[in-house]
């Protein structure tokens, strides 16, 4: 039995003890299954994508369990630095960014590519847990207390979708939205803020804000049949892939749709397709499942936790990471419009893998220091 | 740092209640999700199986090898070889530019087929390959293999393409074949056809019998599945589902092409003391039994091949420009005064008209008729002549004297039941029929002139001799001297069998001829060459093929009289396109005929001189040869052949 006295910093071993496993033994799994279908996708080499993305992980999980050693409030005293810190990147990346594949995303950070949008998904994270960590429950709804929060997560999804990137832009303000709606926002505001919502992207289709190829792409997920060859054919091509899996799959390495290259894009946003073509409707429920517990494991660790910061930290990095599996999944599936999400940690790419990978990082620090609350760690900070 | 510890129970709650619902709606969503999957993969995945298997399969076509085409003996005149070419898939090559500069550093590839290929692949769009270059060399082609790595798109490909072996010599019969039209494509009924003739580099019949019996030569083409990939690369044939193409019917001709050959070569000999180079002329040789055509032959003739690959335009600008008619067959396509030669007709005509062989005529070289003296060839005259002495000295008096009282329509007659006057059946087009002068022709002539449409007497003369009006291909000179020589209406043929099928000669009736009246014409026509008359410097000496013939000339300028009170210029200085045609029909054995020929050379100046001897040359080589005594190819030889039946 372990009493843990209240203001006594905890050993390593002891935090180690107290990382939430099946959470670590789940995240594995799945990026297990991203290994295995990218070995596929290579037709059976651990080049150029498997062996990469086993080493990412290992290396990201290192990075996890730095991060769930660090106390939760040392993550609270960065959140705002972290926040402005990726908003000044952001505001750089016209300024200075590269441009790659017609869009200006990337900027050069110590002779190292880096994508200020990827930073700001744990900054609005932890920017607007910070913030609503600072209100009482009565304020959340109050007019004067929804401008920062407003301009919080505004400025960043602006700058984004002026880059443009359509889907990070959204990705960002619902991964917004949800905290806010956790920390308590009133039924009445939020109605107000969907309706809102809706009527901002009719203007913006109305008025030629988006790009040619992103209403398109809109436009072909309303009717995917418009276009087979163009833009439809990706998703016509994926939903094939999948359907033709059936039950149980065509088996491991036996998926005609994508060895024979008819799927774009395999190893990063379509990488579910493969998976689906190959394991059917069972191994894709199960890898389905394994999201589900994972989110709904990342959910229950928030509310547990006390302090108020980790608990809307938590559901932060659960919603990003829950909107990143929705989209993507129901975009392969004619869902979504393809708009370029990755399915998390199982398409390859170390950008995404790494802010996933911290963001449970804080989610784990928030369980490992779930009994911590502001008064009785003064002395930890 | 401010705390709020106090509010906290109370934002917990909220927090719980809303994660809570979060939670579930997060759940709803996936179940969403997992609905679609069950979407996809069970209710649906029989449809999405069908799509997936229609990706990866890909029906193929298989290019039908085209029928042969082989001469009487079975010696190839137009048959198929390898063809190592280069195609290129525009959308793979993306680049096709820089595609097109990388293979030219192999092969060249002119500037003029570069914009050809562009205009292709714009017609075709991008996923249909392109034939960039054929009729590569081995070593070009294994270049190009060993640099297939750095050359995206392209697809080197062994194709067959047609040879024809005897180049210029079978040039007029057998045609040749050309590179698809869009005419062409609206032109087939069935899509299978318009599919096999996409297929890259695809040749269809063109001109010659290679047009005619395009449907018989084509063939039938076979399909195979293939697997492909995303970009159309062939992961795999499935050789079980093959169904194999079926060659085209092979075609069996008349055409003798050892006999052709020679045919060539002796028509394109100089005719001594003649300063000229290339001799335009054309000779045809029948077996006047079954019609066959042993020799088709025109010179200067284009080579063939040289059009399979798409011909180079200054090449075919110089055969267009130049004035011998490389392009023209003047076999069948030129219509010529037979002069002279008519005169065998004329002699029929005449007995008819009942004029006895014995009646004669005195030859003063010239004759006074309506306004104007109608000359004899020979100035001096012939003195007195009966109608073999008209013949075989070609006495143009004789025939004056007899014109005077005939009928116009007599002798047109005569001419049509020889065969003039008609096309036939041959199978190779731009025939012309050559005018018959009559009263009805002259009508219709002018029938947009009605003074000019009276015939005037002063006409007969001149058509009797075979000048005026009158016009004759040399096939059908040899033909009517095939009628003449056997008094039965022969008609010429070209193919003797079509695939397996030999077909029977055509039927060819007695003509309504009295045979004393042609046993006559006959005998004038062996007095010309063997006893001593125009051509008897193209006698064969052979006793069992001795030769009869008719010399002719055909004037095509008329000579004024100042020019003759001059005197005549020497025919060798004139220019060469106002010298006179040279023509000589001629039939044997005399008395058991059994072969016939025309020789026709413009402006050769004179029958006896120029056409006479080219006869001979080759009267005699068939002589040598006889192929009518010999066993003509089995054209069911070529169909049990390995490799060649039908699918």
């Amino acid at each position: 039995m372990s009493i843990i006295l209240p203001g006594r910093r905890r050993g390593i071993r002891d935090k180690l003890s107290r990382l939430h496993w099946p959470l670590i033994i789940l995240l594995t799994i799945i990026a297990g299954a991203g290994v295995i279908t990218l070995y596929s996708v290579a037709e059976g080499h651990w080049q150029p994508w498997a062996i990469k993305h086993g080493m990412r992980y290992l290396a990201a999980l290192g990075v996890l369990v730095a991060a769930a050693l660090v106390p939760v409030r040392f993550w609270l005293s960065l959140a705002y630095p972290v926040y402005f810190a990726a908003l000044l990147a952001l505001v750089a990346v016209p300024l200075i960014g590269e441009v790659n594949m017609g869009a200006r995303r990337w900027i050069e950070f110590g002779g190292m590519q880096f994508q200020p949008s990827e930073a700001m998904k744990i900054g609005l994270v932890l920017g607007l847990a910070r913030y609503y960590h600072g209100l009482r429950a009565e304020q959340v709804s109050h007019f004067l207390y929804l401008i920062p929060p407003a301009l919080m997560i505004g400025a960043p999804v602006g700058l984004i979708f002026i880059q443009p990137d359509l889907g990070t832009a959204l990705l960002l303000a619902a991964t917004g939205a949800i905290i806010v709606f956790v920390a308590g926002l009133s039924w009445r505001i939020g109605f107000a803020g969907v309706l809102g919502g809706i009527g901002a992207a009719y203007g913006a289709y109305r008025f030629d804000i988006l790009k040619e190829y992103q209403i398109k792409r809109i436009l072909t997920f309303l009717d995917p049949d418009r276009d087979p060859l163009g833009e439809g054919y990706h998703l016509l091509q994926s939903k094939i892939a999948l359907g033709s899996g059936g039950l149980d799959g065509k088996g491991y390495m036996e998926g005609t749709q994508s060895q024979l290259k008819f799927l774009p894009e395999m190893q990063t946003d379509f990488i579910f397709t493969i998976f689906g073509e190959e394991f059917g409707f069972v191994g894709a429920i199960g890898l389905l499942l394994a999201y589900l517990a994972v989110i709904i494991t990342g959910l229950s660790i928030a509310m547990g936790a006390k302090l108020h910061f980790a608990r809307l930290a938590t559901v932060g990095v659960v919603a990003t990471f829950t909107l990143y599996v929705l989209i993507n999944t129901g975009m392969v599936m004619g869902l979504a419009p393809v708009v370029g999400v990755p399915l998390p940690l199982v398409s390859y790419g170390g950008t995404v893998m790494l802010t996933i990978m911290a963001g449970f990082g804080i989610v784990m620090s928030a369980h490992v220091h779930r009994d911590q609350d502001m008064y009785r760690s003064s002395d930890s900070l | 740092m401010v705390s709020f510890g106090a509010h906290d129970p109370e934002r917990q709650e909220v927090v719980s209640r809303r994660t809570v619902l979060l939670g579930g709606g997060v759940s709803l969503l996936f179940a969403g999700i997992a609905g679609r999957l069950y979407q996809l993969q069970i209710a649906n995945h029989q449809k999405y199986l069908d799509l997936a298997q229609e990706n990866q399969f890909n029906r193929r076509v298989l290019t039908p090898l085209r029928g042969e085409i082989v001469d009487r003996f079975g010696a190839p005149l137009a048959s198929n070889r390898k063809n190592f070419r280069i195609l290129l898939v525009p959308e793979q090559a993306r680049d096709v530019d820089a595609a097109l500069d990388k293979i030219a550093q192999i092969t060249p590839v002119s500037d003029d087929r570069r914009a050809r290929i562009m205009r292709e692949i714009r017609r075709r769009g991008a996923f249909t390959p392109v034939q960039v270059a054929d009729n590569l060399t081995w070593e070009e082609f294994s270049r190009i293999n060993f640099q297939l790595p750095h050359l995206g798109g392209v697809l080197p490909d062994v194709g067959e393409t047609r040879d024809y072996p005897f180049g210029p010599a079978s040039a007029f019969v057998i045609g040749y074949v050309g590179a698809v039209t869009e005419r062409d494509l609206a032109a087939e009924k069935t899509d299978a056809d318009r599919v096999l003739l996409r297929q890259p580099g695809f040749k269809i019949g063109r001109e010659g019998l290679e047009r005619t019996y395009e449907s018989e030569l084509r063939g039938a083409a076979g399909s195979m599945n293939v697997k492909i990939n995303a970009h159309g690369r062939v992961i795999e044939e499935l050789a079980d589902t093959a169904k194999p193409p079926a060659q085209g019917k092979p075609l069996t001709l008349t055409i003798d092409a050892e006999l052709q050959t020679h045919a060539m070569k002796v028509l394109a000999e100089p005719i001594p003391g003649v300063e000229q180079d290339v001799q335009s002329a054309a000779a045809v040789v029948m077996d006047v039994i079954t019609g066959d055509i042993l020799v088709l032959a025109s010179t200067p003739a284009f080579n063939p091949n040289d059009f399979n690959v798409g011909i180079d335009p200054a090449l075919w600008r110089e055969l267009n420009e130049s004035p011998y008619k490389p392009l023209l067959n003047k076999a069948l396509t030129g219509a010529y005064p037979p002069g002279s030669t008519f005169k065998v007709l004329s002699a029929i005509a005449a007995q008819e008209a009942g004029h006895k062989p014995n009646e004669t005529v005195y030859c003063r070289g010239k004759m006074w008729y309506g306004n104007r003296y109608f000359h004899c060839w020979k100035a001096g005259g012939h003195g007195t002549v009966n109608m073999e002495g008209s013949l075989k000295h070609s006495c143009d008096t004789y025939y004056y004297e007899i014109a005077k009282s005939l009928d116009i329509d007599v002798l047109a007659d005569v001419a049509k039941r020889f065969g003039l006057g008609q096309t036939y059946e041959l199978g190779v087009s731009g025939q012309k029929g050559g005018v018959v002068p009559s009263r009805e022709w002259k009508r219709a002539y002018y029938a947009g002139n009605p003074e000019n449409q009276t015939w005037f007497q002063g006409e007969t003369l001149s058509a009797i001799i075979g000048q005026g009006a009158v016009t004759a291909t040399p096939l059908q000179l040899a033909v009517m001297t095939a009628r003449v020589a056997t008094g039965r209406a022969v008609r010429p043929r070209l193919v003797r069998a079509v695939g397996d099928l030999v077909l029977p000669p055509p039927q060819a009736p007695l003509i309504d001829v009295d045979p004393a009246h042609l046993a006559v014409a006959r005998a004038g026509m062996n007095a010309v060459v063997n006893e001593y008359g125009t051509a008897a410097r193209s006698r064969i000496e052979d006793p069992d093929w001795q030769m009869a013939g008719k010399t002719g000339t055909s004037q095509l300028y008329r000579i004024t009289n100042e020019e003759r009170a001059r005197g005549l210029t020497k025919p060798e200085q004139l220019p060469w396109a106002r010298r006179d045609h040279a023509l000589f029909i001629s039939f044997m054995p005399y008395e058991n005929p059994r072969y016939a020929c025309s020789v026709l050379v413009e402006h050769g100046i004179g029958g006896s001189r120029a056409a006479g001897p080219k006869a001979r040359d080759i009267m005699k080589a068939v002589a040598a040869k006889d192929p009518a005594s010999r066993t003509p190819f089995d054209p069911r030889a070529l169909a049990r052949a390995p490799g060649l039946q039908e699918g």
